[in-house]
């Protein structure tokens, strides 16, 4: 009880200094406001994102031109952290071969396909259902650039229909296609594509995640067209990323670490 | 940027977000998150942040709905406090 | 003029259906029923709204070479309205499923031909 009544302090008084905080905030998209018109002397960096970015890097998308390459490094770390956070799951989670205890308990594996028909309208329209999420999935990685998507909301659409999958049918259907080992392999993977593209450029005498070096590698016309190449490769690597480890997360989760007797 | 839909959305949302604070069920509480996830994905859209509500619709509504089910499935459902 | 008022008339009709679905989820009995009249409400109401968002973008057409972005969008709303055709029925019957397999009792009257005895509880 007692502890509630601090709980409570705590959240009245840290909402209240936010709030006094946000008394100095400029109003919603005021143009005269420091992040947009700069201070002054030097010029602000939305401004030159704003004017600048579509000449430097052929990207239409400014919110991805900036992501993915002037916050490269933001970026490269964020997918660090969700790697991080699935391989802190798995490490927590995941039991390995039998145990004694009473999670053993077996449940027969009860598919549609495997004759449970109370199950057959649901998988059947999943399996209608998935292809379309997976080639949306994809086509929002590979058009992040020009409109909204890339990386990060690809991958979670493309790990939500292996879910979805292993919700429908069973998590072993989901785990056939999408084994332990290869999401294992995938996660790594994906960070790796991500921090290759640094290194070349690093290789190549520009500074660590400098896009625009890798235009001989690229056979583009320009540094900027090699930026925007550039730019799909780093979010397919994040992308790779996140589609394993969401599925991860979920197939530990649902099933205590066993990766058998999902939902 | 509309006025009026704003109050609306921001009304919802403190509603949301209190019940899914208050309610003992936890798999009423998820799923009120969930709400609250596609509430605030549509005030994003609605400010003209589009690639910040597509984040939120697919992680914060999406994703971690499930992840909070599977979890409550594997847990106990009521909460003790 | 003749576009706006068809949209407007299958957007009202869309929001009617929406209001019989909360009518329904409030007013029904029990945990099947509210669910059938959710289900069936949002699943019209939604291709109702979608059809007149259709309809709505045909106001500025003028020929198939010059307003074709038009078709794009179109498209797309039906794809969306197809999407909604499949799943959302689907995912009522999942629900209905998962209640039916944790035992949610129907409200049936005593008497009723319909009326389940104790050992009746599954198919």
């Amino acid at each position: 009880m007692l502890s509630k009544v601090f709980a409570t302090l705590a959240v009245v008084i840290t909402g209240s200094i936010l709030l006094y905080g946000v008394t100095d905030f400029p109003a919603f998209g005021d143009p005269k406001s420091p992040a947009s018109a700069g201070v002054p002397g030097s010029e602000s960096v939305s401004q030159y994102f704003i004017t600048e970015s579509y000449g430097d890097t052929k990207v239409p998308n400014l919110v991805t031109s900036v992501l993915a390459d002037y916050r490269g490094y933001d970026t490269m770390f964020e997918t660090v952290v969700i790697f991080a956070a699935g391989m802190a799951i798995f490490a927590i989670l995941r039991v390995v071969g039998d145990e004694k205890d009473s999670r053993k308990k077996r449940v027969e594996e009860n598919t549609f396909t495997n004759g449970d028909h109370s199950r057959i309208i649901v998988g059947t329209t999943c399996r209608i259902v998935v292809p379309v999420i997976q080639l949306f999935a994809l086509y929002v990685i590979a058009h992040g650039h020009h409109s909204p998507g890339g990386g990060f909301q690809g991958g979670v659409i493309l790990g939500a229909s292996f879910i979805i999958l292993a919700l429908s049918d069973h998590l072993n259907a989901a785990l056939r296609r999408f084994s332990e080992k290869s999401y294992t392999i995938i996660a790594v993977v994906g960070i790796l594509i991500y921090a290759a593209f640094g290194v070349v450029a690093q290789l190549l005498g520009a500074n660590f995640l400098d896009y625009g070096v890798l235009q001989p590698l690229l056979f583009t016309d320009g540094p900027e067209m090699a930026r925007s190449h550039s730019m799909l490769g780093v979010e397919i690597g994040v992308a790779f990323t996140v589609t394993a480890i969401m599925f991860a997360i979920y197939a530990n989760l649902s099933t205590r670490g066993l990766l058998r007797n999902g939902l | 940027m509309i006025l009026a839909f704003d109050i609306v959305i921001l009304v919802f949302l403190v509603i949301a977000a209190i019940i899914s604070l208050s309610v003992k069920d936890l798999l009423s509480a998820s799923m009120i998150y969930g709400i609250y996830g596609f509430l605030i994905c549509l005030l994003w859209a609605e400010m003209g942040a589009v690639d910040v509500a597509f984040t939120e619709a697919s992680v914060g509504a999406g994703i971690s709905t499930v992840l909070l089910v599977a979890t409550v499935f594997n847990t106990k459902r009521k909460s003790s406090d | 003029m003749i576009i706006t008022i068809l949209s407007v008339l299958l957007i009202g009709a869309g929001t009617v259906f929406f209001l019989g679905a909360a009518v329904g989820l409030v007013r029904f009995p029990d945990f099947y029923t509210r669910t059938h009249a959710a289900g069936k409400g949002d699943t019209l109401s939604s291709l109702l709204v979608i059809l007149g968002y259709c309809v709505y973008q045909l106001k500025d057409f003028e020929s198939f070479g010059e307003s074709w972005p038009i078709l794009l969008v179109i498209l797309k709303l039906l794809g969306i309205s197809v999407f909604i055709l499949i799943t959302s029925p689907t995912s009522t019957h999942a629900l209905m499923d998962a209640g039916w397999e944790d035992k949610v009792e129907p409200t049936i009257q005593e008497g009723h031909p319909n009326h389940l005895n104790d050992d009746s509880g599954k198919f």
